[in-house]
């Protein structure tokens, strides 16, 4: 029965705690009594409170809310079809891949940022998908071990990417990498509102089948299944969601491993019930990380090495607790 | 219904696998309402038999026909209404609940997620198969013999109108066995086929409506002038090592030592 309350606690909390971070930031000048004055309409001289709210913060908080909820509910779905609890977009090298592909775009404007985000994100999951398949068979460790690799693979051409950028665009690069979401605007969140959305609406469709889908291919394709065209559908729902988040927020590490389980420490594995709430708390809980980010000190820390602090412990901890071999 | 001669049809089944053979030109006819059991020696391809059918293996060659269907000509799920599978081993990775794992019988009939009617022949299938007392349980924390009873009634949830089970009572103990042999007996009379790959000869011999044989990359049945628990017979099939002693007018086997 206590799960059942923390479920419907986390379906509302969203809301609060977006209208409490617009009251969150380093300004001086908006304090949260200038803020409420702004929404009361008590005062007149507003222009600055009203810039630093609707053009700095709010776009930042909705932007943190959908890279969060993107990064979880993706790495939820690919957890499920690779039946692998030790995987995300992250671990997959598909964050990577997608932060090469928006790199190589905003360095050589060749091609959309979000495009070459997806067309390098899914490029480099497949290659680690194909690596890791031995004997149709794709075990957890060589998921993870040909993450890795990939993951090098596609770090080690960013470099190069960096390495002929000019300074001034290198700089821009290199701080997005880490994991960034203080550039937000509302150019950035036009940008992936409308990947994001068709992402996790597909995933969100096929929240059940997943279900199915996580019990193995023959006993997927015994009720009527198709694994393979259900997979690649989710995989690619997945990759557009979280490489359009990496090509605005670049690479928020371990997020989409850390939130799944978290959920499931809630609803169980039933992924009908965790689906909507991986976006809702992934939304919710990396928004809360970021006003962290930004008051906890007076300049700002990446958001990727917060996670990647939270994650990291969490994967060990995971990584003890599964029987993992190299045959499962 | 028109009534068929055969629930399912092989002709000039072949199969290899990494360039060995496993099936070669098979040809047999599985009977419509019968309890069939298929016996063999260890890796005589009769697992590998069972998967064709299910449609688990393509590249095969030859024709299989199921309850009038073309085989090969199935999609997923209109399959998922003729035949349902039971793996020889399953394992789950995420700890599903028992009621999550039986519902995931019903896909075939789900578009996108379950409606009350799903989750009523769900509550059903585990009623009738014994295991709705663990309905909330973990799947991953059961006993094998649980898992394989649970992995049974996501079959009935399924509800096909052919079963094919791999090795069904392996991992159970005996109050099981005779549950799951009961249950498929029962199945039968109501009009279900059930095709099973057996180890134990007795359990077969003492259930078991038809019988076939894989031998040589074949598959037999024995021929009209003697039963199937013929001494002769299994000692062509078992190489040998079997003694045959007369029980209820068929036999029981027990190995034989030199």
């Amino acid at each position: 029965m206590n799960r059942r309350i923390i479920q419907i606690l986390f379906y509302i909390i969203p809301l609060p705690v977006i209208l409490a971070s617009l009251f969150i930031g380093p300004s001086h000048t908006a304090t949260p009594g200038a803020i409420m004055d702004l929404f009361l309409k008590t005062s007149d001289d507003s222009n600055l409170i009203k810039s630093i709210v609707f053009d700095v913060r709010l776009p930042r908080i909705l932007l943190s809310f959908l890279v969060g909820g993107s990064l979880a509910i993706s790495g939820c779905s690919v957890q499920a079809i690779f039946r692998n609890p030790l995987t995300d977009s992250y671990i997959l090298g598909l964050s990577s891949g997608a932060a090469f592909g928006a790199a190589l775009a905003l360095a050589y404007s060749f091609l959309p940022v979000q495009l070459s985000a997806f067309i390098f994100g899914l490029l480099a999951v497949s290659l680690s998908y194909f690596t890791a398949r031995k004997n149709k068979n794709v075990s957890i460790v060589s998921l993870i071990l040909s993450g890795i690799i990939v993951s090098g693979i596609f770090t080690a051409l960013l470099t190069i990417v960096q390495f002929f950028s000019d300074p001034f665009k290198l700089q821009s690069i290199v701080h997005w990498t880490m994991g960034n979401l203080h550039n937000a605007n509302w150019e950035k969140l036009r940008s992936s509102v409308i990947p994001i959305t068709v992402g996790v609406f597909v995933i969100f469709v096929y929240r059940w089948r997943l279900n199915v889908l996580a019990l193995g291919d023959d006993e997927a394709k015994t009720v009527g299944i198709n694994p393979e065209r259900d997979k690649i559908i989710i995989l690619i729902a997945a990759t557009l969601a979280s490489s359009s988040a990496v090509a605005v927020a670049g690479i928020i590490g371990l997020y989409g491993l850390l939130v799944p389980h978290m959920i499931r420490m809630v609803t169980g594995p039933d992924n009908q019930q965790s689906i909507p709430l991986n976006f809702l708390f992934g939304g919710t809980f990396l928004l809360i990380i970021d006003d962290f980010s930004r008051t906890i000190s007076s300049f700002e820390i990446p958001i990727g090495v917060f996670t990647m602090l939270l994650g990291a412990p969490f994967f060990i901890y995971l990584m003890k607790k599964t029987n993992i071999g190299w045959n499962n | 219904m028109e009534q068929l001669s055969n629930a399912i049809t092989v002709s000039n089944l072949s199969f290899s696998y990494n360039g060995s053979v496993i099936l070669n030109d098979l040809n047999i006819d599985i009977k419509p309402g019968k309890l069939t059991f298929i016996m063999g020696q260890n890796g005589s391809g009769k697992s590998t038999f069972l998967k064709v059918i299910a449609g688990l293996l393509v590249s095969h060659k030859g024709v299989i026909t199921i309850l009038g269907n073309d085989s090969d000509s199935l999609s997923f799920t209109d399959r998922s209404k003729l035949t349902g599978y039971l793996n020889q081993q399953h394992k789950a990775i995420f700890p599903f609940s028992v009621e999550d794992v039986v519902l995931t019988g019903r896909a075939g009939f789900i578009r996108y997620v379950p409606k009350e009617a799903d989750k009523t022949a769900s509550v059903n299938a585990m009623r009738k198969a014994g295991v709705l007392h663990l309905r909330n349980r973990y799947y991953t924390e059961l006993s094998g013999g649980e898992q394989q009873m649970v992995m049974i009634a996501r079959l009935l949830a399924q509800n096909p109108q052919i079963l094919l089970l791999d090795e069904p009572t392996t991992h159970l103990d005996i109050s099981n066995q005779s549950h799951v042999l009961s249950l498929l007996k029962q199945l039968v009379s109501e009009g279900m086929t059930i095709v099973a790959v057996m180890h134990d000869p007795n359990l077969a011999f003492l259930y078991g409506d038809d019988f076939l044989f894989m031998k040589n990359r074949k598959i037999i049945r024995a021929d009209e002038s003697m039963q199937a628990w013929d001494t002769d017979f299994l000692k062509t099939i078992y190489e040998g090592n079997i003694q045959a002693i007369p029980f209820n007018g068929r036999a029981l086997l027990i190995p034989y030592l030199n």
